[in-house]
């Protein structure tokens, strides 16, 4: 089963508040819910997709990881400037790849090995990998003509390419969380660490696994982005592991307890989405942006949370 | 060898890590003496203190904040949002002390809903916090929309570029006010017995009578407060207010505090140590200047130093634990 029926229970909400939103974005642009636009919305979803299934298993597992951004930046940097020096796509694909994987097998060094807590060793990365991204682009976006790189993220007449293979990327992630060892690791980690280690699972193995899994992921979303985005920017993922986040919370996976899963974030994503898409679409100024999604992401979280808060104090769990 | 270990196992521990850290400030500055000839010019120290005051006022608010719970992700951006309405209000012809007392409300204000989003919400701090910022460096843009405000007057910028006696600046006693007042409350009162006491163990704390939610709602306050301060005396002292003023204070005033010894999981360190890891930082930006380290590497050479110093500081306390328990 993959929502679970409290998960079902807990998002409903978040339901209910995107299917208004995107009610009262059309009553203000008709154009808001054409054909054209809807399409467009899961274009630019894709990318926060993929990067927001990976941010909930590793939340899931009681972790954090802020670096997400600022791998995903990396990842289409070293992917752009190896498709621009003539190497092939499938390898400057591959080297995306590598560069996340990379980097989260870095970040899960300091916390599995290192026992660094989460958000220290991942805020500090963060800097170093924007450090590394600005040193390769010397603070230049680099653009791209690649005709077959940017093939996976544009958008051929109705066939949306970056959409689809940001959907197939979760249902992937998905399938694993669901299927496999790791998945069930994960969540049993978030659960009771220490329980699960005297069980005989090497929580320190996994622990590391999940965050090379989740930054090689993050990589694949970079060098989507790049894709759709025909080139590389510096500061292109700023913020995008705090939408990962949000997006993650308000699919009703909890920060506590290895309690959610990753089917929900696809609401969350969803939410997010609709807002910033429906803002472009309704012609709010774009100076006023940052503030309005920030302010509303934060009162989603709010109100996410508080409801969620009182319906586990009905149930009288975890409460003293 | 005997000799040293008995020595280290009869000193408190953190008199231990802190002297060696004030003797790798030393060896830096050596260093630093080494390379560049103007490093040890009284200009140049005077220049590093006074700009080691800002990261120090940050990071007394942010020692508070990690003591008790976790640190407050928002510094930079309350410091941006107090800064812009401060310098807005001041170019509106309101008196400067209007607008430093509006901007330091603000201020306490954003902390205090920092502590809100902790205690009531239920969020963890690294995520309201990390969250808030966003909001506020968007509020800040929307109200500058991009422009820079620059040219205050004498009067308001005295807290900024102005001297107490000879080579004192303002920044510098304001940094020494701050910090003494840090170090006063977090050891001399019982409000902080209360942010240690929360910081170790909240629900043991919670079980012996301590109001948890208080502690934290004062801390986050205090640390709001204090982002007030740093932004008024930052743009006093430059001369100008933009819209990202405050967006890479983060990493390096972080970094201060670990420098200092405060410990990430809460319940342990102090303000001194913050002052030291200050000025470690800040000798680091000035040798980083001095060397012409191109500035697009700032950003790594921080976020690498926080992780190093964080890395220190679990392997000191687990030599320190062992030292601990040979005793």
């Amino acid at each position: 089963m993959i929502l679970h029926k409290s998960i079902v229970r807990k998002i409903q909400p978040v339901f209910w508040v995107t299917l208004l939103l995107m009610i009262v974005f059309n009553f203000f642009s008709s154009r808001f819910l054409s054909l054209h636009n809807i399409i467009n919305l899961f274009q630019q979803g894709a990318v926060l997709l993929i990067v927001a299934a990976a941010s909930t298993l590793v939340i899931l597992s009681e972790g954090l990881d802020l670096s997400l951004g600022s791998v995903l930046t990396l990842a289409g940097i070293t992917s752009v400037m190896s498709v621009n020096s003539g190497a092939p796509v499938s390898v400057a694909i591959g080297i995306g790849i590598l560069t996340g994987l990379l980097c989260g097998a870095i970040t899960g060094t300091l916390i599995s090995i290192f026992n660094m807590q989460p958000f220290i060793a991942t805020l500090g990365i963060q800097g170093v990998y924007y450090g590394i991204s600005l040193v390769l682009t010397d603070s230049v976006a680099i653009l791209t003509k690649n005709k077959t790189f940017i093939f996976f993220g544009s958008r051929i007449g109705y066939l949306p390419m970056a959409a689809l293979i940001g959907v197939g990327t979760f249902l992937l992630i998905l399938y694993i969380f669901h299927n496999t060892p790791f998945g069930r690791y994960i969540v049993a980690i978030g659960g009771n660490e220490s329980g699960t280690r005297l069980s005989g699972v090497n929580t320190r193995f996994w622990k590391w696994f999940l965050y090379t899994f989740a930054g090689g992921v993050t990589g694949f979303a970079g060098v989507l982005l790049a894709s759709r985005l025909e080139a590389a920017d510096p500061i292109v993922g700023v913020g995008w592991e705090f939408d990962a986040i949000a997006a993650t919370i308000l699919g009703g996976t909890s920060f506590q307890k290895g309690k959610g899963g990753v089917a929900g974030t696809a609401l969350g994503v969803l939410l997010i989405t609709v807002v910033r898409n429906g803002l472009n679409v309704i012609r709010t100024p774009s100076i006023l942006q940052p503030a309005l999604i920030g302010t509303i992401l934060i009162i989603a979280i709010v109100i996410q949370v508080g409801l969620s808060m009182r319906s586990t104090q009905k149930e009288g769990k975890n409460r003293p | 060898m005997m000799n040293k270990k008995s020595i280290l196992s009869t000193m408190d521990p953190n008199t231990v890590s802190g002297v060696g850290r004030v003797f790798a400030l030393l060896l830096i500055c050596v260093a630093m003496g080494f390379v560049s000839p103007v490093f040890f010019t009284a200009r140049n120290i005077s220049l590093i203190i006074t700009n080691a005051s800002i990261m120090a006022i940050l990071g007394v608010g942010l020692t508070i904040t990690v003591i008790t719970c976790g640190p407050d992700l928002s510094v930079g951006s309350i410091l941006t949002i107090t800064a812009v309405v401060a310098v807005i209000m001041v170019k509106a012809n309101f008196h400067f002390l209007v607008s430093f007392a509006v901007a330091l409300l603000m201020g306490t204000a954003l902390g205090f809903l920092n502590g809100v989003l902790v205690t009531k919400v239920g969020l963890p701090s690294f995520i309201s916090t990390y969250g808030l910022q966003w909001a506020l460096f968007g509020f800040a843009y929307v109200i500058l929309k991009g422009y820079v405000i620059y040219n205050f007057d004498a009067d308001f910028r005295f807290i900024g570029n102005g001297y107490l006696i000879g080579p004192i600046s303002m920044p510098i006693v304001v940094m020494v006010i701050v910090v003494f007042l840090g170090w006063f409350i977090l050891r001399k009162t019982t409000i902080g017995r209360m942010f240690y006491a929360t910081g170790a163990n909240r629900d043991a704390a919670r079980m012996s009578g301590i109001d948890t939610g208080k502690a934290i709602l004062l801390a986050f306050s205090i640390s709001g407060f204090l982002s007030a301060l740093a932004g008024i005396v930052l743009v006093a002292r430059i001369n100008a207010c933009q819209a990202d003023i405050g967006k890479n204070l983060l990493l390096p005033s972080l970094a201060t505090v670990y420098m200092g010894g405060t410990r990430a999981t809460g319940g342990q360190g102090g303000v001194f140590g913050t002052l030291v890891g200050a000025v470690i930082m800040t000798v680091v930006e000035n040798g980083m200047n001095l060397l012409g380290v191109p500035s697009v590497w700032r950003n790594a050479i921080i976020g690498t130093l926080i992780i190093l110093t964080v890395l220190a500081n679990i392997a000191v306390s687990k030599q320190l634990e062992k030292a601990g328990s040979k005793m």
